[in-house]
């Protein structure tokens, strides 16, 4: 059920209806229903409820009894994690281990071949095995306590607006707020609205509407070459943006309605001066999520401890602080990467090689300070605020070009062709047309991320829906009833339209 | 040990993690008081931490850690045990 089909607004409003009319004690169990419906609705098969419930069960029992056996609860935590890993690695990684060993066989010269498998895969999977891992450790850290009642961990795990693309949440904070009665507030859900109208026009009028172009290019790169694949690769960072962002909205928007508060997931990224703040303002929780559980743990473990003495003995204390962090900021950007699909295009394009140029910002910031200084480059002006901006905008749309094209060969075919110079294809009012969209397309879609620039400008100072309340009536209706329209009529509904795909629903 | 000689050592830890002689602790410093004390120099001083008090942290702490006061007193409470 993707987040754009009628089904899902027909779905949400009985939930709603539901939820809000039942008695106080039994809300949350319509929403337990809602997810387990939400889930089961387009895959229902015995083997996608018997993935599922090995992940519920594992973590529930498993959590416990960490909370019950303290001498043996590194165990347990380790056997509740492998349970879900298990689970996580048999539908999402056997095809890599298979295309590596293939690969092996082709170095080494061996004469066998693995067919690749294809796996049913239940929606949600990735996010919710990494939030049962985190709840699981969460118990063992002592975070919090686990949760006895399983119907009310089954909500936690499956709660439905959060599996499509997260925002990854922790127990100890959904605690409060999942089972206990949220009375229906009129400007919640005004504001929900709102919010899910404006991840609508992200979706429909700018991702789909880019998809068109990147898809045709993408899988024709030998003819769309050059310009077009530059077009192309800037293109496809900002479909990525408002496809992942405007689902997000549209969660915001959900649980905001029922009246449930959860982590904002990004903060107008494209305003980042450099990969690392980017990083910081781009899918939050994943790198919250990460940060505790994986760099936290690394960092302080002691192989890294180990190696921070070693080098500090020969290299001293400042060098030997980068190699600690470099060297646990490559296992966390390796996980990253694994993590969004057990393919290398993954986890190089969105793993790797962040964590690579991240590094080298790191390693050359200091001379590039000194050079500006030199130079007598003022950095504080809003002109060298631009120009690092647009630097990030072009270092991560060119890493995203790793993240979408069909493999990691294809991917260095594809940045060959950029180098064909035919810039002509943007002047003669013919050929940037040829991959499906027109003029009055690429009109719209100007018009359309100039908007969206504008709103997350605004979003850095304010909560702009919030501010558009405090408007006079006017003023605050012609705004929603353009936002509206322009959904209704610029987005993309056109044959061949799939309002299920969902870039980000994948991983 | 009392509070007193955990802050004279605990002010030696801050000094060397954050190359900085000036810093001097008490119950309500925090990240924000001290300009490098980010996220990352957050753990390479809860391992020096560890380091000099022999003792150690669990996550639990590590995250939730408000301020140095708080810091203080779940030494105090480890090495007294």
């Amino acid at each position: 059920m993707g987040l754009t089909t009628i089904t899902f607004y027909l779905f949400l409003i009985i939930t709603l209806l539901l939820y809000f009319l039942v008695p106080r004690k039994y809300s949350w169990l319509i929403l337990l229903i809602a997810s387990i419906y939400f889930l089961l609705y387009d895959n229902l098969k015995l083997n996608i409820i018997i993935y599922l419930l090995i992940i519920l069960l594992s973590s529930y029992i498993f959590a416990i009894l960490i909370d019950k056996y303290n001498k043996k609860k590194k165990l347990f935590l380790i056997l509740g994690i492998l349970c879900i890993i298990g689970v996580l690695g048999y539908l999402k990684y056997t095809n890599l281990f298979i295309v590596t060993i293939n690969h092996l066989n082709n170095i080494l010269g061996i004469n066998k071949q693995f067919n690749l498998v294809d796996r049913n895969v239940p929606i949600g999977l990735s996010y919710y095995s990494l939030i049962m891992i985190g709840y699981l450790t969460d118990v063992y850290w002592g975070i919090c306590k686990p949760c006895y009642n399983i119907l009310k961990c089954s909500l936690f795990m499956g709660y439905f607006p959060l599996l499509t693309s997260g925002p990854f949440v922790r127990y100890e904070d959904m605690e409060k707020e999942l089972y206990i009665k949220h009375k229906f507030n009129f400007h919640r859900l005004c504001y929900g609205l709102i919010r899910i109208f404006w991840g609508l026009f992200k979706i429909l009028v700018i991702s789909q509407r880019i998809g068109i172009f990147v898809d045709a290019v993408y899988s024709n790169y030998t003819l769309y070459q050059g310009f077009y694949l530059i077009l192309a690769a800037l293109l496809f960072s900002l479909q990525l943006y408002t496809n992942f962002s405007g689902s997000i909205d549209i969660i915001m928007g959900v649980t905001k309605i029922i009246g449930i508060n959860l982590p904002e997931n990004f903060t107008s990224p494209f305003f980042s001066k450099s990969l690392t703040e980017f990083w910081r303002r781009w899918h939050i929780t994943l790198g919250s999520w990460l940060k505790d559980y994986i760099f936290y743990p690394v960092m302080r473990s002691r192989l890294v401890q180990k190696l921070g003495e070693f080098t500090k003995k020969i290299f001293g204390k400042r060098v030997s602080k980068k190699v600690m962090l470099y060297f646990s900021m490559f296992i966390m950007w390796f996980a990253i990467g694994a993590w969004h699909n057990g393919a290398y295009t993954y986890i190089i394009g969105s793993g790797l090689l962040q964590c690579l140029i991240m590094i080298l910002e790191d390693l050359l910031s200091p001379l590039s300070k000194r050079i500006d200084q030199k130079l007598g480059i003022n950095r504080d002006t809003f002109g060298y605020r631009c120009y690092q901006m647009i630097r990030t905008y072009l270092i991560f749309s060119f890493t995203m070009i790793f993240f979408r094209a069909p493999s990691v060969r294809e991917a260095f075919n594809i940045i060959k062709n950029m180098f064909v110079f035919n810039p002509w294809i943007l002047l003669d009012n013919y050929s940037l047309y040829l991959p499906g969209l027109d003029l009055l397309d690429f009109r719209i879609l100007f018009i359309a991320i100039i908007v969206l620039f504008i709103i997350d400008y605004l979003k850095q100072k304010c909560d702009v829906i919030e501010e558009i309340f405090k408007q006079n009536i006017i003023f605050r209706y012609i705004v929603i009833y353009i936002l509206i329209f322009s959904v209704i009529i610029f987005g993309m509904y056109g044959p061949g339209f799939d309002a299920t795909t969902f870039i980000y629903r994948q991983f | 040990m009392n509070r007193e000689e955990i802050y004279e050592r605990l002010n030696r830890v801050f000094r060397d993690v954050f190359d900085d002689d000036s810093i001097c602790l008490n119950d309500n410093t925090t990240s924000s008081d001290i300009e490098d004390w980010d996220s990352l120099e957050h753990i390479n001083l809860i391992v020096a931490v560890e380091g000099e008090f022999k003792i150690k942290f669990n996550m639990k702490e590590v995250t939730k850690m408000k301020n140095v006061g708080e810091m203080v007193d779940i030494i105090e409470s480890r090495i007294n045990s």
